[in-house]
């Protein structure tokens, strides 16, 4: 899958936050944003992912705008995961069940969890794990319909580096077999990662670098 | 099912509050629906265990007002099809120390449809005292009604509960006590498939009364009216403030699980999911608070029965069908005060969750 977006343009009532963004985003790519705190980051990644409709401006998947992607509700749950810097787990439910919350094949779920190294911990809940498991249990939520692409908006922000990184490792492991991942962060190490790395300044992407 | 019941413990404050609320509701509109279905159905099984035709002046609002001439009786056990006519004063009075009591004069043929359990049947001057009065009274020799000394000639026993905290005496001195010639006639007949014909017979004997069958006349009888269209009201009025907890409730809920369902949203589970989820939810709630309401009811009622102070006139029933009427009124309910509060968590947008970062 594609993803493009032509001219974004975002207002939050008269602040100008993205001032025309052109981007394209190709499934198993790894794409940081990085960029100075308000420069438009979680502003465009929330764009891109469907939740927020921009002033002006479209998103478009494989070419398709969003208005004919049918129900968004299915859309999403097929094809997109999110990452969010805090972790969202569902604290009544063991880590399994929250995985497995939308999960379309639950026999998806172990596997998983034992490729994320968090299979011995199935049947405990969040508060009875670490910070680094905790994301690491909500990457694999993200990740348990093998969506197109995973958003991730600073989804280390909580972590130490010993543990941010074990996260960019596995955004990489997973982008080589094939889901697109855009990680919105502060942190530059995140350029050792990643395959493209677009960096933003006052709600404009300054620099697009590819390796 | 095991998830909702997870979601309900880990918010075990506020599904004790939306317990009690809807407990409390059930409860009401079970014991108002037994303690009014009660008095209906005791008073009618003790018109329809007394005839199969019921004769009263015509027009009347209530059978205690009601006065016909007690010789007109005869006349209608000449009717054909007619096995037995009697006449029955119905009355009541204080009887130190109760406010009032059901004085009932009866002529001599009816008292055979009271079981004496000691003593004999009432001459001149006597009464027989149901058996519950008789306890509360504490086996009385001798009562005094409207300045008048009666003598206790005997006990009856009585399944209905207004007759056994009731006074029987013979149709002679209710009709002094009462000034009046009689209140009703019950008429039994031989064939109940004849009772049109006989109403029609006894009708035309006199302008001035009024024969009805049994059926037809609870049917028609105005304090049945009174008091089922109360307990629907106050019935309705529980089941409204039970809708209204659950509302308010369930927004507390949603507002504190707001990132849960924001989560739901952004993994792509629709808002149907979630409206689903959090009726199931509040129909746990609501079958155990049904069964909760159940046995309390039962046991208030149990209470209400043995105590004293109502002399048996209060006497609710929980019918299979009311129980299952209700089951349904408390499905209802949790369904409806679920649906606004779930429809609202549906609608949370998962923007909220990335804007807010941190905890
Ligand atoms: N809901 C909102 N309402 C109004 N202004 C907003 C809202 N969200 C963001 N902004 C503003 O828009 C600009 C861009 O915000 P955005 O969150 O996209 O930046 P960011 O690059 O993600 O920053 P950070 O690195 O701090 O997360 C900021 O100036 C911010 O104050
Ligand atoms: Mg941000």
């Amino acid at each position: 899958m594609r993803i493009q977006a032509k001219n974004i343009e975002h207002y939050y009532g008269i602040e100008h936050v993205l001032r025309g963004v052109d981007i394209s985003i190709e499934a198993g790519s790894f794409t940081a944003i990085i960029g100075e705190s308000g420069s438009g980051k979680t502003t465009l990644l929330s764009i891109l992912s469907t939740l927020l409709n921009p002033t002006s401006g479209e998103v478009t998947f494989d070419e398709k705008a969003i208005s004919e992607l049918g129900n968004i509700d299915v859309f999403r749950r097929h094809n997109i995961g999110f990452v969010f810097q805090f972790h969202y787990l569902i604290s009544y439910l063991t880590l399994r069940e929250n995985i497995a919350l939308s999960a379309l094949d639950e026999a998806t779920v172990e596997p998983l969890m034992e490729s994320l190294g968090i299979g011995r911990l199935a049947a405990r809940y969040s508060d009875e794990v670490s910070g680094g498991e905790r994301q690491r249990a909500a990457i694999a939520r993200a990740l348990v319909n093998r969506p197109a692409v995973v958003f991730a908006d600073e989804p280390t922000g909580n972590l130490d580096t010993k543990n941010a990184l074990g996260v960019y490792e596995l955004f990489k492991r997973f982008s080589q077999e094939g889901t697109g991942f855009v990680v919105a962060s502060h942190d530059k190490k995140i350029a050792d990662y990643a395959d493209t790395i677009i960096e933003m300044e006052d709600g404009k992407i300054v620099k697009i670098l590819k390796r | 099912m095991i998830t909702p019941i997870k979601a309900l413990r880990k918010n075990r404050f506020k599904t004790a509050l939306i317990f009690m609320s809807m407990s409390v509701s059930i409860a009401a509109i079970f014991l108002i629906s037994a303690i009014s279905g009660g008095v209906v159905s005791m008073y009618s099984a003790m018109l329809k265990t007394d005839g199969d035709i019921i004769v009263t002046q015509k027009g009347i609002a209530d059978t205690f007002f009601s006065d016909i001439n007690r010789s007109m009786v005869d006349e209608i056990v000449q009717i054909e099809g007619v096995r037995e006519a009697g006449a029955l004063i119905l009355g009541a009075a204080p009887v130190e120390p109760l406010p009032i009591v059901g004085i009932y004069g009866v002529s001599e043929n009816r008292f055979k449809s009271y079981t004496l359990t000691q003593g004999s049947t009432p001459k001149n001057g006597e009464v027989i005292l149901g058996s519950k009065i008789y306890e509360t009274l504490k086996h009385p020799k001798t009562i005094i009604l409207s300045k008048q000394k009666f003598v206790v000639s005997g006990v009856f026993k009585s399944r209905i509960g207004f007759e056994d905290g009731g006074v029987v005496m013979n149709l002679h001195d209710g009709g002094v006590l009462f000034h009046k010639s009689a209140s009703i006639f019950l008429v039994s007949l031989d064939d109940l498939a004849k009772s049109d014909s006989v109403v029609i017979k006894i009708n035309a004997l006199n302008p001035d009364i009024e024969a009805k069958t049994t059926d037809s006349f609870i049917d028609s009888y105005n304090q049945f009216k009174i008091i089922k269209t109360s307990s629907d009201v106050i019935g309705a009025m529980a089941f409204l403030m039970g809708i209204l907890g659950i509302v308010s409730m369930m927004s507390m809920v949603v507002n504190d699980r707001k990132t849960e369902f924001g989560i739901m949203r952004s993994i792509g589970l629709s808002s149907w999911v979630i409206i689903k989820k959090l009726l199931a939810e509040t129909l746990i709630i609501a079958l155990v608070a049904f069964s909760f309401a159940l046995a309390l009811s039962l046991g208030v009622l149990e209470l209400i029965e043995h105590a004293d102070k109502f002399q048996g006139y209060i006497n609710g029933e929980i019918t299979v069908s009311l129980a299952l009427n209700v089951f349904v009124v408390s499905v209802v309910m949790a369904m409806l005060g679920t649906l606004l509060p779930a429809i609202y968590a549906a609608r949370i947008d998962p923007m909220t969750l990335i804007q807010r970062g941190g905890a």
